[in-house]
């Protein structure tokens, strides 16, 4: 009778895409867009993202919304690497199945977890100012390329080893898009900040070294910063559209 | 001598690349491959960085040819047009293909576990002398590379030259 049980949930578990047969393959994460895999793909160590279907969306929109998100992952990996900013080769994309396959950035840690250690071992914050400063140029530079990343949080950016040298990756693109308008940058900024200012406590005064770096390295920061103010003054974005 | 790489994605394929130095017959193996009397594609080893840049074009050339929608009639034209930067055919055969001058042929082989490809077979055809893919290096044209694949000098700073290479081969077809 358990067996019985067991089957029709093991079928439905079964009708998604299954995992790549990638040598070493390990479950890195499971998103809810999507499954993070990481393993070997044509000899060199490679993440896989495989998007998770939404069985709640008609298929025709489910269809075109993952294609769409996996497209706009691809464009702007190479629009950023084109610009000379950190972020991971992508080796092959399926369309097929949306997934991605990208270079893995091996015994890297991501911001998140190097700030909490940092925290956490009650170290001199003063490294974090020059961390911040960091991302700060970083953005400057992706915002310059009218490049919106779209979830802006500590989690989406890595450290390259070793950690000492910040040498920051900008990884998950997939809900990006281009945009040239200090609006949409603003709101970048301001998701990264709710991010930031939640997951780390008492960084205020390093997320304020990040923009102002931002600020000193971009060349179009002024109306960025000011929508930044204005948006904080407003609450959750609100997209006025219409 | 030659490298070998089964497809992880495409478990039932093998890519096997030759490397041949010194080749005096660059025109005759072109006229077979064009006519299909040879197996392989026979790419200009000057445009290669890397055998992972080849691995990267097999892979999707294979990809697209199980779901047939390959934008060229056979899977090794697919391979030479899968390594250009671009949507343009027949510039990614002169650009990658070989040339009646050539004295140097890549040689890339797809092989299916059901079939047996007689590799001294294809070597035969080559007068030429087969080298390590170690040798690889030697024979790349680095400048005209990156005219080709059109480097920019931000990117050298955050990668390698295949790194570039291959990003612009798995995107090309998303812009």
């Amino acid at each position: 009778a358990e067996a019985g049980g067991a089957g029709p949930v093991v079928a439905e578990a079964e009708a998604e895409a299954p995992p790549p047969p990638l040598p070493g393959l390990q479950l890195v994460q499971q998103g809810a867009e999507a499954r993070i895999y990481r393993g070997l793909f044509l000899g060199r160590a490679a993440v896989a993202k495989l998007r998770i279907p939404k069985r709640y969306r008609h298929p025709a929109l489910e269809e075109r919304l993952s294609r769409r998100r996996t497209a706009q992952e691809a464009r702007s990996l190479l629009r950023c690497r084109r610009a000379g900013i950190s972020a991971p080769v992508v080796y092959f994309v399926d369309y097929v199945t949306n997934s991605i396959y990208l270079e893995d950035i091996v015994d890297s840690i991501t911001v998140q977890d190097h700030i909490n250690s940092v925290q956490r071992s009650g170290s001199d914050t003063s490294s974090l100012l020059i961390l911040a400063e960091k991302m700060g140029e970083l953005l400057a530079r992706m915002h310059d390329e009218d490049l919106i990343h779209g979830d802006l949080t500590t989690s989406n950016i890595l450290l390259r080893p070793p950690t000492e040298k910040l040498d920051l990756v900008l990884i998950d693109f997939g809900l990006s898009f281009i945009s040239g308008l200090p609006e949409d940058k603003g709101v970048d900024l301001y998701v990264l900040e709710k991010a930031f200012l939640s997951t780390h406590p008492d960084t205020e005064t390093v997320f304020k070294a990040l923009l102002k770096a931002y600020a000193a390295t971009s060349k179009k920061s002024g109306p960025v910063i000011k929508r930044l103010d204005e948006v904080r003054l407003r609450g959750r974005k609100r997209s006025m559209i219409g | 001598m030659d490298l070998r790489h089964q497809l992880e994605l495409f478990p039932d394929c093998s890519v096997t690349l030759l490397l041949f130095n010194h080749v005096k017959n660059a025109a005759a193996l072109r006229k077979k491959a064009m006519e299909g009397s040879m197996e392989g594609a026979l790419i200009n080893p000057a445009m290669i960085v890397d055998p992972f840049q080849i691995l990267v074009a097999a892979n999707k050339a294979v990809h697209l040819h199980k779901i047939g929608k390959m934008k060229t009639r056979t899977l090794y034209a697919e391979i030479i047009f899968s390594l250009s930067p671009n949507n343009n055919i027949s510039d990614a055969f002169k650009k990658f293909g070989i040339s009646d001058s050539d004295t140097a042929v890549l040689i890339v082989l797809i092989v299916d576990r059901e079939k047996t490809v007689n590799l001294e077979d294809i070597a035969s055809q080559v007068e030429g002398q087969q080298v390590s893919l170690d040798e690889l290096p030697q024979l790349t044209d680095t400048a005209k590379v990156k005219k080709m694949y059109k480097v920019t000098p931000q990117e050298e700073k955050i990668g390698t030259l295949l790194d570039s290479i291959v990003c612009r081969m798995s995107t090309k077809d998303v812009l």
